[in-house]
């Protein structure tokens, strides 16, 4: 059984007395351990498609089924768990609390989800560890590149060892050398974690290179679905 | 999420905007030390007054006499029973004061008999009144209290009780007091030993026959003169600013029996005199009566007035006074609920000031996994912080305020009514009880923010720059 099935997904709104579909009738699984990629121009509902697979948006037809349970018909309560221990969320802008050093931001999911404290600390360590990033620990976002706050984004989104990680545009604001640098480490925990990877890109070489699949998607329509088999 | 976690998460976020939280918790503080001071003070004089009034048994106390005073028209009581007999006055003797004693509800009763006088003591003098007492008044307020000397130990005993505010208004201070109730100069400062136990010197008015000019009498002075007696103090009554119904400041309590050692002219009816009435008839002016408990007062007066005496009592007053301290506390409490209010007002906008500021970090913490419980939790505990660093300096800050005002008002009021009081009553418990308040005033004041912050979409918060 696929570890992500996507049926009928449908969402619309209203401009006006126009109905617009953000998504139309979109299908497709997503096997446990696979790296996919969704493509598409801006406005295409990328995102979108991100935002209901991650829980954050409910509002839609058709159903995103994760492990057999549909998350749009999930309560709020239940929404928190599923964000909490089945995706992990990595954003274009990195969404670090400012406020907060590099090791709090890691430590922040680990709090919502009542890991023992006394290992908060070397999880969270541990996990920068593996980014590069041990020695910037104590740094605030502010004190970091784009490319450090962005892994550091992505130890956060590890904490809680999810299953599923959705980048959403994760090389948007980053040059090109460390656009690599995060491909390539998403690419490591898929191959050597086996962590399911769905990131929305519009750099289709770049998804096409490293996905197993890719989905391509044009006002809110799936044109094209694309797979790699030894990506 | 732990509640430890939730409490640093909500101190982080407080430390973030110190001078806000500082503000806010002062604005807490301001409404909490009103209220706090307010009912203090309410508390204070009510109790201040229904203590002295039961310390001094003024409750169960009442006096009948067997004259009605019209205070209109003196004269009239007189005219009118001459004119209309129809409703004899009742005699107040021995005979009908044992009847009144025997009643169940009645503690003790006893005649009130006094005689004008002047007292000296280490060569001040001051105009007083002796009154005495049945020796069975030791088991009462203020005579079962006496903290310097002793009461009575026969009712023939020659021996005298005094009060402090007496030697305070013969500007005499024993035992090193200080003058905290501004005598002025002059004052003299007495150990106890040389006034306990000591000769007080009793000047009485006596009839002196010699003085009697029967050639001219309009031409020659009063047949008075000058009787000294002296009596040994027992007691000091330490007996307030208030009297105790019979007895009040300037009184010389002596026993039953022993006034008769001091001779007085006695002119206590003149209206006897002229009725022509006998002593035995009326052999006293009025009675005091205590009750065993204040709820046989209204059983006693009534049996009294239908005796045809008439009764005053201060006891009889109680559901006034204690309607005009229920005023009082409602008026204090609505001006420290106004100050309160105004505080509350102040946390509902730091909270909502930081749900504007903190919009995108509840976004993220909901993407991470935080239930609206949680983040309603981390705004309740930050509102409860508030509450309890403003309940506490409120509370501080309140008692340094009452404790300033009452010395104050003691240096002002103090001076007329001769001792120090109690404006504030600052307990512990009101203490403790204005923090806890505090504490879920401000997490009631927090609901709406909390509920706010909870309900935000993580994907409109985050979209947000």
């Amino acid at each position: 059984m696929a570890l992500l099935k996507v049926s009928n997904l449908c969402k619309t709104y209203y401009k006006g007395e126009n109905k617009i579909y953000a998504l139309r009738n979109i299908n497709f699984d997503v096997e446990e351990g696979e790296f996919v990629s969704i493509v598409g121009k801006s406005g295409s509902g990328k995102s979108t498609l991100l935002n209901l697979l991650g829980g954050m948006d409910t509002s839609a037809e058709g159903s995103v089924c994760v492990g057999g349970i549909n998350i749009l018909t999930m309560s709020e309560k239940q929404l928190s768990q599923y964000r909490k221990f089945t995706v992990g969320m990595i954003f274009q802008s990195f969404n670090l609390i400012p406020t907060r050093t590099a090791i709090d931001n890691v430590k922040l999911p680990l709090i919502f989800s009542n890991y023992p404290r006394r290992l908060r600390e070397t999880r969270a360590c541990e996990l920068l560890y593996n980014m590069g990033l041990y020695n910037r620990a104590l740094h605030y976002p502010s004190e970091l590149s784009g490319g450090e706050a962005q892994r550091v984004a992505i130890a956060r989104a590890l904490a809680n060892k999810p299953k599923i990680i959705l980048a959403d545009e994760p090389t948007g604001n980053l040059d090109t050398a460390t656009s690599a640098e995060i491909i390539s480490l998403l690419q490591m925990f898929n191959k050597k974690h086996h962590i399911t990877i769905i990131m929305v890109t519009h750099d289709k070489e770049t998804a096409g290179r490293v996905s197993h699949k890719t989905v391509l998607l044009s006002d809110g329509e799936i044109i094209k679905i694309t797979t790699n088999p030894n990506p | 999420m732990k509640a430890s976690d939730i409490a640093i998460l909500a101190f982080y976020n407080l430390r973030r905007n110190t001078m806000r939280t500082i503000l806010t918790s002062l604005g807490v503080a301001v409404g909490i030390g009103s209220l706090a001071a307010m009912i203090s003070f309410a508390q204070g004089i009510s109790g201040n007054i229904s203590r002295s009034m039961e310390n001094n048994d003024i409750f169960t106390g009442l006096t009948a006499t067997s004259r009605s005073i019209d205070l209109d028209d003196p004269g009239a009581r007189r005219s009118s029973s001459i004119l209309s007999q129809e409703k004899a006055e009742v005699p107040l003797n021995d005979s009908v004061i044992d009847g009144i004693r025997e009643w169940k509800e009645v503690a003790i009763a006893f005649p009130i008999v006094s005689k004008p006088a002047t007292v000296q003591l280490a060569g001040r003098s001051l105009r007083a009144s002796l009154k005495a007492v049945p020796i069975e008044m030791g088991e009462f307020p203020p005579f079962s209290n006496i903290t310097r000397g002793r009461f009575f130990e026969s009712a023939d005993e020659p021996r005298v009780i005094i009060s402090r505010q007496m030697l305070q208004q013969m500007k005499i201070l024993i035992d090193g007091e200080s003058d905290n109730v501004g005598l002025g100069g002059d004052v003299l400062s007495l150990p106890l030993d040389s006034v306990l136990d000591k000769e007080l010197k009793i000047v009485t008015r006596v009839f002196d026959p010699d003085k009697l000019n029967f050639i001219n009498p309009r031409k020659g002075e009063l047949p008075l003169s000058n009787e000294v007696t002296s009596l040994r103090i027992a007691g000091i009554i330490d007996n307030g600013a208030f009297s105790s119904g019979v007895f009040n400041g300037t009184d010389v309590v002596i026993p039953s029996l022993a006034i008769d050692y001091v001779p007085c002219i006695d002119l206590r009816s003149i209206y006897d005199i002229m009725d022509g009435k006998s002593d035995s008839q009326h052999k006293y002016g009025s009675v005091h009566i205590r009750v065993k408990e204040h709820r046989n007062l209204k059983t006693v007066k009534f049996k009294l007035e239908e005796m045809g005496l008439q009764v005053f009592s201060v006891g009889d007053k109680l559901e006034d006074i204690e309607n005009i301290f229920l005023m009082l506390d409602s008026i204090f409490a609505a001006v420290g609920v106004i100050a309160l209010l105004v505080s509350i007002l102040g946390i509902v906008n730091t909270l909502i000031m930081a749900i504007y500021e903190r919009r995108k970090e509840i976004g993220i913490m909901k993407s991470l996994g935080g239930t609206q419980f949680q983040i309603k939790m981390i705004f309740y505990v930050e509102a409860a912080f508030i509450g309890l660093v403003g309940g506490i300096c409120g509370v501080a800050g309140g008692k340094l305020a009452s404790q300033a005002a009452s010395s104050f008002a003691n240096s002002q009021i103090g001076k007329i009514i001769g001792c120090d009081l109690e404006f504030f009553d600052f307990s512990w418990t009101l203490a403790v009880v204005a923090i806890l308040f505090s504490v879920i005033i401000s997490v009631a004041a927090s609901f709406y923010p909390a509920n706010r912050a909870a309900s935000i979409d993580p994907l409109d918060a985050l979209r947000r720059e």
